[in-house]
């Protein structure tokens, strides 16, 4: 049942992703340059709705729910965002976008994966020597801002998510003629 | 060249309309298995190949056994996204481009699939390293309000604003 339940996500998001452009490198990188900042609204936006959602749904069904918070190693989280970061400002997809760009019809999405298919395997070869004493740096547990902040979950999701409404509500959507 | 985003058909732009439904989604799918998450699917698959070529290695990497096997939600909606980004495309009436390139100036389709893979490679490996991607920790990590996802987003357009940059400067600059 519940890969049912992850096949029809899948195609929810696919679907969605696409709709938005975020699965064409050239919006991306135009979102990157600060050109034109949809992608980055749309972001902030599932952010927002989605954290006042489930800190919402926590409050009446806990039980029901399959939080799963990563932990934050602060040096490895940091690191491989900034290499992430490097490989998404280059190539404009991101492990989800490039399989969306696939379905799509897009070639160079082929490039990506196998370029990511690879990384995972260099990743995996030098996991043990390389990555596992990065992870283990500077590792607080799997903490959240309702956790450094001593506040009620509800309250940090209502703050945090009108703040990125309000945020993507005054932004530009198109800041430059492409 | 073509509007970025699609025009919107009623008030509300594409961005927040598709956001809301993207933030229920994302709110959907903790309610029925677990937050969304791509990246770990790369590693699972490398973990299948491994077993079946040489399961004594694959047994022997604790990277491999951590991440577990590939039959799970996490693989069935990554399948998903080629599905859905198929019934998207569908609906626009120029199908997408089999290439893009993505940065101003001069640039070859070849130099463009080269880009693309060492790209790749870079998005899983620093994905890997951080525990999570665009999904796993921009997404579903800032959704939960996890510290994790707010130190991933700020690394990622730290650098993926510097390179888009770096990028113009560099290619329109040896036009």
């Amino acid at each position: 049942m519940e890969n049912l339940f992850g096949l029809l996500v899948g195609i929810a998001m696919g679907f969605l992703i696409q709709r938005v452009r975020a699965s064409s490198p050239v919006v991306i990188l135009q979102n990157l340059r600060l050109e034109n900042l949809g992608i980055i609204k749309f972001m902030a936006t599932t952010i927002a709705v989605g954290m006042i959602t489930v800190y919402t749904l926590n409050l009446f069904i806990p039980d029901m729910l399959h939080f799963d918070i990563k932990p934050t190693y602060l040096v490895g989280v940091l690191v491989g965002g900034l290499i992430f970061g490097v490989g998404f400002g280059l190539g404009g997809y991101c492990p989800g976008t490039c399989v969306v760009g696939i379905g799509e019809g897009r070639r160079d999405a082929w490039f990506a994966l196998a370029g990511g298919i690879v990384g995972a395997l260099v990743f995996t070869l030098v996991y043990e020597s390389v990555v596992a004493p990065i992870v283990e740096m500077m590792d607080f547990g799997r903490i959240t801002v309702q956790d450094v902040l001593h506040v009620p979950a509800i309250a940090a999701a209502l703050v945090i998510g009108t703040l990125f409404l309000v945020v993507v509500k005054l932004l530009p959507t198109q800041v430059k003629r492409a | 060249m073509t509007s970025p985003v699609p025009a919107p058909r009623s008030g509300m732009p594409a961005w927040a309309s598709l956001g809301i439904i993207f933030g229920l989604v994302g709110a959907a799918s903790i309610l029925l298995f677990g937050p969304i998450g791509v990246s770990g699917t790369y590693p699972r698959l490398i973990g299948e190949a491994a077993r079946a070529v040489d399961p004594a290695y694959a047994a022997s990497n604790p990277y491999l056994v951590k991440m577990g096997s590939l039959f799970r939600a996490e693989t069935f909606l990554v399948l998903g996204l080629v599905i859905g980004g198929f019934l998207g495309a569908r609906r626009d009436a120029v199908k997408a481009p089999k290439v893009e390139l993505p940065h101003p100036g001069h640039e070859t389709n070849a130099k463009r699939y080269t880009e693309a893979f060492l790209a790749g490679f870079l998005i899983l490996f620093g994905a890997r390293l951080a525990g999570g991607c665009t999904s796993g920790l921009i997404i579903s990590g800032m959704t939960q309000l996890s510290i994790a996802g707010f130190v991933f987003a700020a690394g990622v357009f730290a650098t993926g604003i510097g390179t888009a940059k770096f990028m113009q400067a560099i290619r329109t600059g040896a036009r």
